[in-house]
């Protein structure tokens, strides 16, 4: 009996200290499931760094009620305005992300407030998107509270804006009005420029693609890399990275990557444009203004957005094509904007460039496709 | 306080706790409630496959063809025999019935091997109430695991005697049993042999020493029937699964661990730990430190309780080490809730034993409560998927069915979008392949490999991972000859739209779109190297259920009393009486 004790209070000690363990050292998995919190503290704010990693997991979480909470300026805001900052006002790339993975930077501290940067990477379904902010801690007792930055929306007052728009409209498509079944000639588009180089991840394609005709084309561009031998290497097409809705004389940089392979390996390289009729506006007209090209330390294509019709655009994929002196296309790069671009409402767009091309660029273009949910034809 | 009693009295009849089982549960099955569990819809497209191409296993509907013998096939197998009686979902619910009045069976001859007549009944009635087993049925839909482990539990009782005795029929019986549950889910007979067979021959080397022993069984006869059954046994299980080693040989699980909840850490992760515990569970966690301490009390419940024990930990997945690192890099594929079910099943011998001694003790003021706290465990596990349901909302495919199956649709492939579980309903009613699926294990595309998302179409809820997948996908449309999305949330829309998809039609007052690309080929077959030979296909379609039909006609071979004059009554009312004191 005395054993069967013995055993009994061995078993007790052994799981709590086994369920201790598992709680404060958690493993990969257990630590994605509590939102990132690493070293088992159960919400604890002891220092700056682990009240903002706090946060963060609370954010992972999408416990927003909880992380509006833990703030220490929450009186200056509500929590729909956090809600607000985070997810976006409007539908947009912001609404369902979720928060993929943070790192906190101390800046500086001193015994009553420090200063962090919070790098954020959202994940969405178009892919991911970074988001930085400057936060501000300060001591409350013996716990660190954060100071959310709060980014105010700008709000454009009622107005009225006249919407003057080409339009093209197909009627009669064709038997079923299935796509791609329909009985009249594809519009002529054309690949103006193609240049394959090669990079460390394998073989890049890129090129500018032109739609010569005088009605608008839903376009798509595929590129097979053939061998010395003949056989097919691998073939891949440009996916989200060209503009597919062409209005006439419109053009699209377009780039396809073949991750593995290099280019020594390619013959040659087999370019296949398809379009199709498609029916399609020129609203939402989107203004780019204040475009500028940076060589230096982060090179990128950075601007303004401004979208000037009436309703809001959900989501605008920004795509540049970067040139060198010669007229060639150097690179290819594009941005997803993770806020809806609200009527007159200037949001700011980064299409960054790889480091080592940088100093060969001497111009870019830079278009935009946009998304409008129950636009869809 | 009444004085205990030492009359010992007598077990609830197996009669009365059959009925308990069929009120319960038949019911609920006969309302098809687990048809909103995680997993039902996937046991019941694979038998469907079944009924259609017995001796075939090569499936084209998913993953551009897969093998079905990427999972062991006895219960879908049986839900297709008896679909040509009840329609395939009224066959899953008879299989799945059949497995639960096999459990209360399954664990009264189990708890025999451990405690005395009336106690085992006791846990045979809460097998009855078990949260976990109605969590697995109700919520998780793991027909498998379900089926498995009450065969298994079946066996160990003819195990123990070809140790003890060495009957050649109860060595036959074993056999033959333990094949079958390999038939119906491998991971329970692998894990099981730790759990359930070594304590189980820990007790045959206690009870083989004890000096009532009238055989005086000798450790080496013990040692060469313990290898002999292994042995048969194993060779057995490697045949009769030939076709599911091959593939495994040929495709070794390499894909990018998937995550799943249950490794969670639940204190860190409290809503996980109300679903892999609280729920399994229930009123058990009450009476663990009593488990715990009559197993520990008592000798000859040791070996069992320390599998209940282990099992235990495991079943906690994050929340401790120990599971991480048993299983090495297993723990990033396995799931945890299987272990928490066999933890309760371990646990149930013991916690008839308490029960017998309380409600010698108590009487009625014991058994009220005690029936109280099963019937509460039983009712929350049952509710739980109304509580969190697999799919928040119930919709019908039969349109997007109706849909692939006309105009030449089927000529391509598909993918769903925000389908959940009716990915696998929407593949039994449509002629059409995809190149999604819901058979983790089955699954050879890079594109679902690699990334560590599962089912495309719930891939929003693998964060990054997922929609990596989901964009690998799109992108090699060409490929696998995928020229139609079926979407139902629109989270997607944006993700089709900037990848060159275009919506082409809506069904379902629009709730549902279809978008297609233009210039995909017409989907060819795939995958062939993967193909089961045409012999790895008749084992397939006959040694499963063959052999389940063996081990019915098996079992009614008559066989000597489980219990013999070695094993008494007295140890019980011993260890009853004294451990009941601590517990009371």
């Amino acid at each position: 009996m005395k054993r069967g004790m013995s055993l009994a209070i061995f078993i007790f000690a052994a799981t709590i200290l086994v369920v201790a363990a598992g709680t404060i050292w958690p493993n990969a998995s257990a630590i994605s499931y509590a939102g990132g919190r690493k070293g088992g503290a159960l919400g604890s704010t002891s220092t700056p760094q682990s009240a903002v990693e706090e946060l963060g997991a609370l954010l992972k979480l999408r416990a927003t009620a909880k992380a509006y909470e833990s703030l220490a300026n929450k009186a200056e805001f509500a929590e729909p305005e956090f809600e607000r900052d985070l997810a976006g006002s409007g539908l947009s790339l912001r609404t369902y992300a979720t928060l993929d993975s943070f790192e906190v930077q101390p800046l500086h501290q001193s015994d009553s407030d420090a200063e962090l940067l919070m790098k954020m990477r959202w994940s969405s379904v178009v892919g991911t998107f970074d988001d930085t902010r400057d936060l501000h801690a300060i001591k409350s007792g013996d716990r660190w509270v954060v100071q959310w930055p709060l980014k105010h929306q700008a709000r454009v007052p009622p107005q009225v804006i006249p919407v003057n728009y080409l339009r093209w409209d197909v009627i009669n498509r064709g038997p079923g009005d299935d796509w791609g079944t329909q009985d009249v000639e594809a519009p002529h588009v054309r690949i103006v420029d193609m240049h394959p180089v090669n990079r460390a991840e394998g073989v890049v394609v890129m090129g500018e693609l032109l739609n010569e005709d005088v009605m608008p084309a839903f376009v798509s561009v595929r590129a097979t890399l053939v061998s010395k031998d003949g056989s097919v290497l691998d073939s891949e097409g440009a996916f989200d990275m060209i503009s597919q809705t062409l209005l006439p004389k419109q053009v699209t940089p377009f780039i396809i990557h073949f991750p593995g392979i290099p280019l020594s390996k390619v013959t040659s390289i087999r370019m296949d444009p398809l379009s199709v009729l498609v029916s399609a506006s020129a609203d939402p007209v989107v203004e780019i203004e204040n475009q500028q090209y940076n060589s230096g330390h982060g090179a990128a294509a950075t601007g303004q957005l401004t979208n000037q019709s009436g309703h809001a655009v959900n989501v605008a994929h920004v795509l540049s094509t970067f040139y060198d002196k010669n007229g060639q296309v150097v690179w290819v790069a594009g941005q997803y904007v993770d806020r809806a671009l609200q009527p007159q409402t200037p949001v700011d767009f980064r299409v960054p460039v790889p480091q080592d091309l940088a100093d060969k660029i001497s111009a870019e273009r830079t278009i935009v496709a946009t998304y409008i949910q129950g636009n869809i034809q | 306080m009444s004085a205990p009693t030492l009359a010992p009295e007598r077990p609830v009849p197996m009669s009365f706790i059959i009925m308990a089982a069929v009120a319960i549960h038949l019911p609920l099955l006969l309302m098809q409630l687990p048809l909103k569990s995680y997993d039902t819809n996937f046991h019941i497209f694979f038998a469907s496959h079944y009924v259609h191409h017995w001796f075939d296993p090569w499936n084209p509907k998913w993953f551009a063809g897969f093998s079905q013998t990427t999972y062991p096939p006895l219960p879908q197998q049986w839900t297709a025999l008896l679909s040509y009686i009840f329609g395939l979902n009224m066959a899953y619910m008879a299989v799945q019935f059949v497995g639960i009045v096999l459990l209360a069976v399954g664990v009264y001859r189990f708890s025999e091997l451990w405690v005395s007549p009336r106690a085992a009944s006791y846990a045979a009635l809460a097998s009855v109430f078990l949260g976990s087993e109605s969590f697995l049925v109700y919520s998780a839909g793991q027909l498998s695991t379900t089926l498995a482990a009450p065969i298994y539990l079946n066996a160990l009782p003819y195990f123990y005697r070809w140790l003890r005795s060495g009957s050649w029929r109860s060595f036959l019986k074993a056999s033959i049993l333990l094949v079958t549950a390999a038939a119906a889910h491998h991971a329970t007979l692998l894990f099981g042999s730790a759990f359930f067979a070594l304590p189980v021959c820990a007790l045959v080397v206690m009870d083989a020493r004890s000096s009532e022993d009238p055989e005086k069984t000798s450790v080496a006869a013990l040692l060469i029937r313990l290898v002999s059954l292994a042995l048969v046994a194993g060779a057995a299980i490697a045949v009769v699964l030939l076709p599911f080693w091959i593939g495994l040989i040929h495709n070794p699980v390499t894909q990018t661990p998937i995550p799943h909840p249950s490794r969670a850490n639940f204190l860190l992760s409290p809503e996980w730990g109300v679903n892999y515990f609280v729920v399994p569970y229930g009123a058990l966690i009450l009476a663990v430190p009593f488990i715990v301490m009559r197993g520990s009390s008592v000798v000859r419940l040791r070996p069992l309780m320390i599998g209940f024990w282990a099992a235990f930990l495991v079943g906690l997945g994050g929340t401790t080490p120990v599971a991480h690192l048993l299983l090495g890099r297993a723990f990033d594929v396995l799931t945890f809730e299987r272990f928490s079910y066999w933890a309760t099943l371990l646990c149930l011998p013991i916690l008839g034993s308490i029960i017998a001694t309380l409600v010698d003790r108590f009487r009625l003021k014991a058994l009220i409560p005690i029936a109280g706290l099963a019937a509460a465990t039983c009712a929350l596990a049952v509710s739980w998927s109304t509580f969190r349901p697999a799919d928040a909302s119930n919709f019908s495919v039969d349109s997007v069915a109706l849909w692939l199956n006309r105009d030449g649709h089927d000529q391509y492939r598909y993918i769903t979008l925000g389908f959940g579980n009716k990915l696998s309903r929407l593949a039994i009613q449509t002629n059409a392949n995809s190149v999604d699926g819901e058979s983790n294990s089955s699954r050879a595309l890079p594109e679902l490999t690699e990334f560590g998302g599962a089912a495309l179409t719930s891939s929003k809820y693998f964060g990054k991972p997922g929609l990596d997948s989901l964009r690998a996908m799109l992108n090699h449309a060409d490929r696998y000859g995928l020229k139609f999305v079926i979407v139902r949330d629109p989270y997607y829309a944006p993700l089709l739209y900037f990848a060159g998809w275009r919506q082409v039609d809506a069904l379902d007052d629009r709730t549902v779109t279809i978008w297609s690309k233009d210039g995909v080929p017409p989907a060819t077959p795939m995958n062939a190297s993967d193909r089961p030979t045409h012999m790895q296909g008749i084992l397939w379609g006959t040694l499963p259920v063959g052999f389940s039909l063996l081990a019915i006609l098996v079992v009614f071979l008559p066989e000597e009393k489980l219990r013999n004059g070695w094993a008494t009554e007295q140890p019980y009312l011993y260890y009853d009486l004294v451990a009941g004191g601590a517990t009371s």
